[in-house]
């Protein structure tokens, strides 16, 4: 709306953003300030600024709590299933569009069917199945499943931007006589790097927060991912909200980093997506 | 859909027409490079979603298995229980138009770039790149019984409220919690779809004399009723796909089964009653709930269009 032209009809917008952006900043200053303060200070005056500020409640939860290796755990199956997805989705995604595959239609439309499938539908037989083959309770079992779970989505994706790969270059380096591996590393992937971070970012964020399989795969605490460890050991700190919030604070800390620098790409992509 | 099949089939064809030497070597290769994606998705979605449904027509906990026939579902769909936790369900369908109502706010604002709306755009979106858990952990915390919002109540002379053993406070709580975590991406949406109205259509307006209201109701919100309509389809799915974590972490789905919602009673009876033939014939009802609901919201969106 080119339609508040006036400076002073600025002024109502803008109040009314700041307001919505409090009750989205200020808890989160909460969460932050109050883990790195004393229970003590904190009972003191909740809503007063720290009169001291320590990494304790930090100490204390990797200490007593295992969250390190909660940490850890996270950040392996995490990197494992997130390169194997983009790797996996983007030759897959390159066959199914750019190359003569046999069964064209079958492929893409297998992807496509199982995109929306809930997790709850599939967390009894995956259970079943992972326990068939001995893989419950191990990081792999759940790496797997991260991968499978996030797949349909980033062949999905993948496709539709690989659409805009121009045909012209791919015959382009046929006829130089690359291959199509060649052509797929050399060409394409160049061309679509910025669509692979966003994809990147997005399958981050939902393999970090992924939270039923997880709590149902990994049950033993050496094998706790740090979402669901956090999610199932928080209800008990509500009586020392300082470590609570350093607890809440780890866990959110990676998805605000890959935002604050990578927002830029993150929003383009949720753009994007629309305009299917 | 219908875009992916033309387009491949316009690629097939374009693929046949010249028989260059190594056709054979690229159909091996393409062969290959959808292979494992396909194979990981065949052995880990396709063929567990057949098994719940194999499993739906079992009694069974896992290590004995007794073919019942369709006795899961209609025990399900005859259960007072499961009514009533879908009634629970419905309940939190408030937080769609409050979602819409908030991120419409955002994006129509935004889009007049007011100052720092690059800045406001991340900030309403950082509950949505947050877990469900940490959300439902601040939300349970901020209204604890010793919590900041009854310290303020008692500080404003009121008696401390028990927020999570009343039912009705409860979900009002966890519908809070929706509307925080979800209206940032929904602002997002609707932004873009705002972008990509003519601005000549409101200039046209304005030349008319038409206030800012009139042209709010009149030519924005029509003009992206699609994008609403989208909004409104994916927030009314995460009511009964994505409460999980919330529910985790607040209420246990208490106190009774006030707070459990669909998703919620999936988790609990498959792992904690040793019935599984029952809880995947719930969640393939669910399934199939989702879908239609999809499909229903798709052909409104469409017929809207037209």
């Amino acid at each position: 709306m080119a339609a508040v032209t006036s400076k002073s009809g600025r002024i109502p917008p803008f109040v009314t953003l700041l307001l919505l952006a409090i009750t989205t900043l200020y808890p989160l200053g909460f969460v932050a300030s109050t883990s790195f303060r004393h229970k003590a200070d904190y009972l003191r005056a909740p809503y007063r600024w720290p009169e001291s500020w320590s990494l304790d409640n930090y100490v204390r939860l990797i200490e007593n709590y295992d969250v390190g290796r909660a940490f850890i755990n996270s950040a392996l199956v995490i990197g494992v299933a997130l390169a194997v997805t983009l790797v996996l989705a983007t030759l897959a995604s390159y066959a199914i569009v750019k190359l003569d595959l046999p069964f064209r239609r079958v492929f893409a439309g297998s992807f496509l069917s199982v995109m929306l499938v809930p997790s709850q539908v599939l967390i009894i037989p995956v259970y079943l199945l992972l326990s068939y083959f001995r893989l419950v309770d191990t990081l792999p079992g759940v790496t797997l499943v991260y991968i499978a779970t996030n797949l349909p989505f980033a062949v999905f994706f993948m496709m539709t931007v690989m659409r805009s790969v121009p045909d012209v270059l791919i015959e382009a380096a046929k006829m130089d006589g690359a291959g199509p591996l060649r052509t797929l590393i050399d060409i394409v992937v160049p061309i679509l790097r910025t669509s692979i971070l966003t994809l990147a970012i997005l399958v981050f964020l939902a393999m970090w927060n992924e939270l039923i399989f997880g709590l149902i795969l990994l049950p033993s605490e050496a094998n706790n991912l740090l979402t669901p460890k956090m999610a199932s050991i928080g209800g008990r700190f509500v009586s020392n909200q300082p470590i609570l919030m350093s607890g809440l604070m780890l866990t959110s800390l990676p998805p605000i980093i890959v935002l604050t620098f990578l927002s830029k790409y993150l929003v383009s992509g949720i753009a994007a997506g629309l305009g299917k | 859909m219908a875009a992916t099949a033309t387009g491949s089939e316009a690629a097939a064809a374009a693929g046949s027409s010249h028989p260059a030497t190594g056709q054979s070597g690229e159909r091996g290769f393409a062969l290959l490079a959808v292979a494992p994606a396909a194979l990981i998705v065949f052995l880990l979605l396709l063929v567990p979603i057949l098994g719940a449904l194999v499993i739906s027509f079992f009694k069974t906990d896992g290590v004995t298995a007794r073919f019942v026939g369709l006795d899961n579902y209609a025990s399900i769909l005859t259960d007072r229980l499961v009514h009533a936790v879908f009634l629970v369900n419905l309940q939190f369908l408030i937080a769609v138009p409050l979602v819409l109502a908030v991120a419409t706010l955002c994006g129509v604002l935004l889009y007049e770039k007011v100052l720092g709306w690059r800045f406001f755009r991340i900030v309403f979106f950082i509950p949505s790149v947050l877990s469900t858990a940490v959300i439902g952990l601040m939300f349970k915390s901020t209204f604890a019984y010793d919590g900041p919002v009854n310290s303020l109540i008692v500080a404003a002379g009121g008696a401390p409220v028990s927020f999570f053993s009343t039912a009705t406070l409860g979900v009002a709580v966890i519908i809070l919690a929706l509307v925080w975590s979800g209206f940032g991406y929904a602002t997002l949406i609707i932004l873009a779809g705002l972008s990509s109205i003519d601005r000549e259509v409101f200039e046209a307006a304005e030349l008319d004399g038409a206030s800012w209201w009139q042209r709010l109701w009149t030519i924005t919100l029509p003009q992206i009723r699609r994008v609403l309509m989208f909004v409104s389809v994916i927030n009314v799915i995460y009511t009964f796909t994505s409460l999980f974590g919330f529910v985790f972490v607040m209420t246990a789905g208490g106190p009774g089964y006030s707070t459990t919602t669909l998703d919620y009673l999936i988790y609990t009876k498959a792992f904690s009653s040793a019935d599984m033939g029952s809880g995947s014939a719930l969640a393939i009802l669910v399934f199939g709930l989702i879908g239609l609901l999809t499909l229903l919201q798709a052909r409104v969106a469409r017929s809207k269009a037209d």
